[in-house]
């Protein structure tokens, strides 16, 4: 009886520790930076996804981390959710018609209405992000049986997600190019597996919203230099 | 008795299967949000035909799962509220409604020329996809065909979020918002609709007396040399292979009168 109580305990524990572990992740975040940045109180941000019109895959998921990544925290920024900043220009900010380059942003404002919802909501910021999460490689296997006197499963398991990310900021102010932000960050998971696997979760899309989002607020919170 | 049981077991077991192969999807009519653009100093007037008022597209994937999508009454709000906002003046007309009694400079009637949809399996990602070929059909105030505009609209939605056939019907919102966006950005460069704004309020066709239609014919034949030219567009191959044009936000300025070749007709 002892034994049986102690059993799920130690299972238990095994499954924290096997949570607590992860799979390997290599992580490279790098700016490149066109122009001064900054922000004022008041002043905010709208995250947008690259058409998929030209063939950006970029995950809803991955939008929303950034949001709240970049929300988030004491020196977090004032974000406005892309669909509400999308309805709010409509049809300009559509997958067909939002503007591919900073060049088309004065034509855009000249458009009725366009330079006014955009200051109503303060918008000093706008990021695009490009790029996606694949599966590039994997491999192993693994077996599970299961019979009257219990299971279990044998073997090992791995695979290689690659998040790559770009993030271009275009400042409203200046209506100009401030530079981007990229994040390329590879993760092996390993699921190895003597009776009860033990998953070893590399998240590549979760470590590449983190990076991303830290290394955004830098590059825009930057106080201009004098 | 337990045969009987198992028989009935093995219907029930049977009509899962069944059911679990087939998928209906309807969707509820769509709202767009309110355009920054400014109207068109147009009355016009839209002719819903019924086919466009409930558009159901039936589909096999895969030869496997049987598909049903309605589009129910979507369609139609969606471009009554498009042209409520592109024009000074829109009248909403019923597929037998008589347009001659009204006094408007155009009279735009929308079909669908073909939908297509890709679920995750067959694409081999995590969207889903939807193509709507629409046509426009532009009549003058003699209620001849001056314009003839297909447009392919596309709209894509990843499963993030929801649930069930909530992914299709977003990508089928997206699709019809895209048709709104092109429309707003393209209908007059592809079809010259404001050059129809000049001419005098003639009522269309269909007169109801023969004085009337003769009356009609002569101020018909005294501006028709006026008139832009009549456009008529050849369809684009249908389906994903056609793919969804993108594009600039500074399209370079067309001679409305030209004619549309086919590439350009979403450009």
């Amino acid at each position: 009886m002892t034994e049986t109580n102690y059993c799920p305990g130690k299972a238990l524990t095994a499954c924290l520790v096997a949570l607590t572990l992860s799979g390997c992740i290599t992580s490279r975040v790098e700016d490149t930076r066109e122009g001064i940045t900054g922000i004022e109180e008041g002043e905010s941000v709208v995250i947008l996804a690259k058409s998929y019109h030209l063939g950006n895959e970029t995950e809803g998921k991955y939008i929303s981390c950034i949001e709240d990544a970049l929300a988030r925290g004491s020196n977090g920024l004032r974000v406005i959710p892309h669909k509400q900043f999308v309805d709010s220009l409509f049809p300009w900010f559509e997958p067909r018609t939002a503007p591919a380059e900073t060049k088309g942003l004065p034509k855009l404002m000249e458009r009725p209405g366009v330079a006014e919802r955009i200051a109503e909501q303060n918008v000093r910021y706008i990021v695009w992000l490009d790029g996606d999460t694949d599966r590039v490689a994997g491999g192993g296997s693994l077996s599970c049986a299961a019979g009257p006197g219990g299971g279990g499963c044998f073997g090992f398991a791995w695979w290689q997600n690659d998040a790559d990310y770009n993030a271009a900021v275009w400042d409203l102010k200046g209506l100009e190019s401030a530079g981007s932000v990229t994040a390329d960050v590879s993760g092996t998971s390993f699921l190895p597996a003597l009776v009860i696997p033990i998953p070893l979760i590399a998240r590549a899309r979760a470590a590449a919203c983190k990076g991303l989002a830290d290394q955004l607020r830098d590059f825009i919170l930057d106080e201009p230099e004098v | 008795m337990r045969a009987k049981s198992r028989s009935l077991f093995g219907v029930a077991l049977a009509a899962v299967f069944v059911a679990g192969c087939g998928s209906n999807v309807t969707l509820d009519p769509v709202t767009i949000p309110a355009p920054l653009i400014e109207p068109m100093p147009l009355s016009i007037a839209i002719r819903i035909p019924a086919e466009f008022e409930h558009f159901v597209h039936e589909d096999e994937v895969l030869g496997r799962e049987k598909w049903r999508i309605d589009l129910g009454r979507s369609n139609a709000a969606l471009f009554s509220q498009l042209f409520e906002f592109m024009f000074d003046e829109v009248t909403v007309l019923g597929p037998d409604d008589d347009a001659s009694v009204l006094s408007i400079d155009a009279l735009i009637e929308p079909s669908i020329d073909a939908f297509e949809f890709s679920v995750p399996r067959q694409s081999k990602t995590e969207a889903y996809a939807v193509w709507i070929r629409y046509r426009l059909k532009i009549y003058d105030s003699a209620g001849d065909l001056y314009a003839n505009w297909p447009l392919s609209a596309y709209g894509k939605s990843e499963e993030f979020g929801l649930t069930g056939d909530e992914p299709l019907k977003r990508a089928a919102i997206l699709a019809m918002r895209d048709a709104a966006a092109l429309t707003i950005m393209n209908l007059d460069k592809s079809t010259a609709i404001s050059a129809l704004k000049d001419r005098p309020p003639v009522s269309v066709a269909s007169a109801e007396s023969q004085a009337a239609a003769e009356e009609a014919e002569t101020t018909s034949s005294k501006q028709r040399g006026q008139l832009p030219k009549r456009r008529d567009v050849t369809l684009p191959p249908p389906g994903p292979v056609a793919g969804p044009a993108v594009l600039a936000m500074d399209p370079v300025e067309t001679d409305p009168t030209d004619t549309v070749r086919e590439e350009s007709t979403n450009d």
